[in-house]
């Protein structure tokens, strides 16, 4: 079971590297929501800011904009590395087909000669699928510098 | 010696245009924190950051650490964070409660009103030392809270802040009179951002409605609208209405009303194509105010503006519901805190879609803050670049009406907001009145 956890974890890094970004959102259930909390050690994404808070049609309108002609702040557009690792399952969820995943990651990220890098916890609960694959119910991306000074962000973690 | 005299300062700024140095030299950017940020009121935060007796925020003003504290009993208190004893920050926590401040370096006490409440093994110094020397916490010259606004001038010959703020008073009324409780609350922290541009680029842009068809083109959908700014979770109410056709201009918004008061204060009127709010949640707000307000509930409700910039660094938008506060740290460098606000007593609905609209625009991810950021930090860079020495403000030059009082009233994509910032910059660096 964790190889194919493990697997399905690599490749939606990698497809955010490649820039296949309409293929990670596929990655999500239709009720799927991604996560990056402004404040540490958050319950709710009502009791604090939030970096990302999206549904999946707010997710299409954000990947809608970076394949956008105009969209200056991806001119040039930023390279990424998604390093993911520290893989755990942690527990199963209705019934037997929701599981939680604990990972760690680092995203790099390289834009106009400058490099910046940004390290968190990260937490998927997956729901396996018919077609003996996964699906994300919820993805949430614990910054360490989420409550810190940021620069403009385009890609997600 | 300065550099810059009354006749330089003035040859920076010509009617339609602002000489690059007025972005790019650090000597001016020196002598602003001292003739603009210090001769003016400052924002510091709002006073629900720090609720209850204990809490306290620390913050960065200018480049000077300060905490916002609430006293044991109930008074609230800026000070500068900075040991009396060898000059340590004494507190470092983003937030929290404390009994008291305890400086980590030799163990000096002050209460959380900044008073001094003792040092270890005081006998070693002289009889009366303690007692005689100031050694409070040092705190701003003054300190005002208007409608849950808490504002400080670092110098003690600032006018009066009725005075500075004039007329744009009632632009914080306009936000704060929205609550059925008449209190405006911070209750989900702040996005912080620094970018590197001088500040007074940022300043231009918020109110220029030149900009958005092309720096927010890639937020704006086929059919014209942008992504949801406001509205009940899950409609379509807040979908604003960006461009006719793709990269056009709105002729809307040539109509649309830009307007300032003296001391470089400027607004704009709320975007014509902003959809009144309405719906099951909307009817149980309108209850509410009917129930607070009585006859007076549909004026107070009204959102009259876009957005409205208190110079030199703090702005209100009203749709989106956040203040925005802009600290100068260097020539080339802001950063910027966006604090969301919700409406005490208002439906809970209302106050998780505000907060998923501040998350969408403006968080450093935000849709329409990402491509901003990006524009203000190539002016900066662009600005280096040698061949033209002129900034160019010119558009419907002369057109705006300026009043006795130096208040000014501007149409749509004029830039006459700029030059109206352009004018108080120069009375305030040339240390003349900021009527005319």
């Amino acid at each position: 079971m964790i190889k194919e956890i493990e697997a399905f974890i690599y490749r939606e890094a990698r497809l955010l590297d490649e820039r296949r970004f309409e293929e990670w959102i596929e990655l999500f259930a239709p009720e799927g929501y991604y996560w990056v909390p402004g404040a540490p050690d958050q319950d709710d994404p009502y009791e604090s800011v939030s970096i990302f808070f999206d549904d999946l049609p707010l997710l299409k309108t954000r990947i809608q904009r970076i394949r956008h002609p105009k969209i200056h702040s991806q001119e040039p557009p930023s390279r990424t590395c998604h390093l993911v690792s520290n893989i755990e399952l942690g527990a199963r969820g209705n019934g037997n087909d929701q599981i939680s995943v604990f990972s760690a990651q680092i995203m790099t990220e390289f834009r106009l000669d400058k490099e910046r890098s940004y390290s968190g916890r990260v937490k998927h609960l997956l729901r396996s699928t018919e077609e003996g694959n996964f699906e994300i119910l919820r993805k949430r991306v614990d910054l360490i510098n989420c409550d810190g000074l940021f620069e403009t962000l385009t890609i997600p973690f | 010696m300065d550099s810059y005299d009354q006749v330089s300062l003035s040859s920076l700024i010509k009617p339609d245009r602002v000489h690059k140095d007025y972005y790019i030299d650090p000597e001016i950017f020196k002598l602003e924190i001292d003739r603009i940020f210090s001769k003016s009121w400052l924002l510091v935060g709002h006073e629900s950051q720090v609720p209850n007796p204990g809490d306290f925020v620390t913050l960065t003003l200018l480049t000077q650490p300060m905490i916002m504290s609430r006293h044991r009993d109930g008074s609230l208190h800026v000070m500068f964070n900075r040991c009396s004893h060898r000059g340590a920050r004494v507190c470092t926590k983003p937030s929290g409660n404390a009994l008291r401040f305890e400086c980590p370096y030799h163990g000096w006490a002050f209460h959380t009103n900044g008073d001094h409440a003792g040092v270890p093994y005081p006998e070693r110094y002289a009889d009366g030392f303690l007692e005689d020397g100031d050694f409070d916490l040092a705190r701003p010259p003054k300190q005002e809270i208007y409608r849950g606004f808490v504002f400080v001038a670092l110098d003690s010959e600032v006018s009066d802040l009725d005075t500075f703020l004039g007329p744009m008073r009632y632009h914080i009324d306009n936000m704060v009179d929205r609550s059925p409780a008449g209190e405006l609350e911070a209750p989900a922290g702040m996005f912080r951002y620094r970018f590197a541009a001088n500040w007074k680029i940022q300043l231009e842009n918020l109110n220029d409605l030149y900009h958005p068809m092309f720096t927010h083109a890639s937020t704006t959908a086929e059919d014209g609208t942008q992504f949801r700014r406001q509205g009940a979770e899950g409609d379509e109410a807040g979908k604003v209405k960006l461009l006719e056709k793709h990269s056009s201009l709105n002729m809307q918004w040539e109509e649309q009303v830009i307007a300032g008061h003296p001391h470089g204060h400027t607004y704009m009127q709320r975007f014509p194509m902003d959809r009144e709010n309405q719906g099951p949640v909307y009817e149980r707000y309108k209850s509410s105010m009917v129930e607070a307000y009585g006859a007076e509930a549909e004026a107070k409700m009204k959102v009259h503006h876009h957005n409205s910039i208190f110079f030199p660094h703090w702005s209100i938008q009203y749709m989106t519901q956040h203040i925005r506060i802009m600290n100068p740290i260097s020539v080339d460098c802001t950063e910027n805190i966006i604090i969301p606000l919700k409406l005490k007593g208002a439906p809970e609905e209302m106050w998780k879609s505000a907060l998923r609209s501040n998350n969408n625009s403006h968080s450093p991810a935000g849709m329409v803050m990402a491509d901003d950021m990006d524009a203000w930090v190539r002016c900066q860079e662009g600005m280096q670049a040698n061949g033209h020495d002129w900034i160019v403000f010119a558009r419907s030059v002369g057109e705006e009406s300026i009043d006795n009082e130096g208040s000014f009233q501007g149409l749509g994509t004029s830039e006459a907001n700029a030059r109206h910032q352009h004018r108080a910059w120069l009375h305030y660096m040339c240390g003349m009145d900021q009527g005319v």
